[in-house]
């Protein structure tokens, strides 16, 4: 998964704002709450799936 | 019977009268051995007297000869000291032994008295190092950055054997395991630690969206390396914002002051440094929610005006307006299934009961009264001004198409 959680929180904010606002087609409505449902699950997984990874920096650069 | 002054002293014994025996004891301890020497002890009954002379003790505990040296300094020789001596304190006095015939006691008269490498002269120390990088400016709470929503990778400049480590990783672990933990691992008590400490910090910074510095309680010794300037100013040098977590509740180190927050231990810098994820599952459940009331809502508007639509139709009007009616019955329908399909994909109870309806009233039906939807060029035609004579289209029916031209149009002014 190249986008971080971040990038995917801020995207499906972003989508229930237009869908708020009611701007577009029934179409598009559609395929923002697609792509939208899509995002949540990857959220989801991420928070769920994830473990914890620990990384030690070698003392000599 | 008996006195009880015991038998006789014996004929020709020497009788010595106090004074002799006190004078005897003031030439042995005049000894160059015991006049002008330093000695390492730990103050103990210390008293300042009204006079100005300070009355106290020197002692040695815990050893194997646990040993005490009433001392006195006389309020000349007090003058000059640079501390306010406290028990406790570990000190070297400078004196000489003298024996107090009148109470039969031998002191050290201190002319002199440092601390030694003791709390009091390191906190003054550290005092001054506040003022110094309080000037530099490195304390400015402008300096102060906010931290990252969500971090992916968290720098720890701590020991790698310590508790502050374990703390840290169990409650990123449990409230934001998509963290990547990166230890810079460095010692935090001792000679050079605040070297390493700055070193480590410089190592990690870059590398990380945030770091935390610091490590568990510990004595005002253990602590000390994190008053280091070296230290508070890789801390303040730091690209990445930085959480410093030095000691427990009440401890404070000068990093604390230069870092972008301070946290009381550090566990609860690990918690300020990653959101928690119940929250955001709480969060999402609530956006999805939101979409699906968003989407629902406008999926019962679109069924309406079907319904409408339909209701509108009524023959004498058909010859009039039937391609423009079709055509965006045609095109609520195409969204209407793909609505259906997405519902199907997130079977949702409460979209399922839409589908539900809103297949109920298939627009797809009404080419089984022979209606027919008319396209160009892959899109439906809406509207009779699309087209111009020569146009080739395409006539969707209920069991199949067909290609047709445009031979004339003709406008309806009314509509």
């Amino acid at each position: 998964m190249t986008e971080t959680f971040e990038e995917m929180l801020g995207e499906l904010r972003e989508i229930v704002r237009k869908l708020e606002d009611g701007d577009g087609s029934l179409e598009e409505s559609i395929a923002m709450y697609e792509r939208g449902a899509l995002l949540v699950k990857q959220c989801e997984d991420l928070l769920t799936d994830a473990e914890i990874k620990l990384t030690k920096l070698g003392c000599e650069p | 019977m008996q006195g009880s002054s015991g038998s006789p002293v014996p004929f020709g014994t020497r009788i010595y009268g106090v004074s002799e025996v006190s004078g005897l004891i003031c030439d042995l301890l005049d000894d160059t051995r015991l006049q002008g020497i330093w000695v390492r002890g730990e103050v103990t009954n210390y008293k300042n007297h009204v006079s100005g002379h300070r009355y106290f003790s020197l002692s040695e505990q815990g050893g194997r000869n646990p040993a005490l040296i009433n001392c006195i300094m006389w309020r000349t020789s007090a003058s000059n000291l640079k501390f306010t001596p406290e028990d406790g304190m570990a000190v070297l006095a400078r004196g000489s032994v003298e024996v107090y015939e009148p109470h039969g006691r031998y002191r050290l008269i201190v002319r002199e008295m440092r601390q030694e490498g003791g709390p009091g002269e390191r906190h003054l120390m550290v005092e001054r190092w506040k003022r110094e990088l309080e000037a530099e400016g490195l304390f400015d709470p402008g300096r102060r950055r906010p931290l990252p929503a969500f971090p992916c990778r968290v720098g720890v400049v701590t020991s790698p054997t310590g508790a502050a480590i374990e703390d840290i990783l169990s409650v990123i672990s449990r409230r934001y395991p998509a963290a990547e933990v990166i230890l810079s691992p460095t010692a935090v008590q001792g000679d050079g630690a605040h070297n390493e400490i700055a070193e480590a910090l410089r190592r990690v910074d870059g590398l990380v969206d945030v770091i935390i510095v610091g490590r568990g309680g510990g004595s005002f010794e253990d602590l000390f390396a994190f008053n280091h300037p070296d230290v508070v100013r890789a801390v303040a040098a730091c690209t990445t914002p930085v959480i410093s977590a030095v000691g427990h509740e009440v401890d404070t180190a000068l990093c604390d002051f230069a870092a972008d927050l301070r946290a009381p231990t550090p566990s609860a810098a690990a918690e300020r440094a990653v959101p928690d994820r119940l929250e955001l599952l709480r969060d999402l459940a609530g956006q999805r929610d939101r979409m699906e009331t968003l989407l629902i809502r406008r999926l019962d508007a679109a069924g309406r005006e079907v319904e409408d639509l339909r209701a509108r139709m009524h023959p004498r009007r058909l010859t009039r307006r039937i391609n423009e009616r079709m055509q965006r019955l045609a095109e609520h329908e195409e969204l209407l299934r793909r609505a259906a399909l997405s519902r199907v994909q997130r079977e949702r109870s409460a979209l399922a009961e839409v589908r539900a309806r809103l297949e109920g009233k298939d627009p797809l039906a009404i080419l089984e009264r022979g209606y027919c939807i008319v396209e160009s060029e892959g899109s439906i035609v809406r509207s009779a001004g699309d087209l111009s004579p020569g146009d080739r289209v395409v006539l969707r029916m209920k069991d199949g198409r067909c290609r047709a031209v445009v031979e004339e149009v003709d406008h309806d002014r009314d509509v």
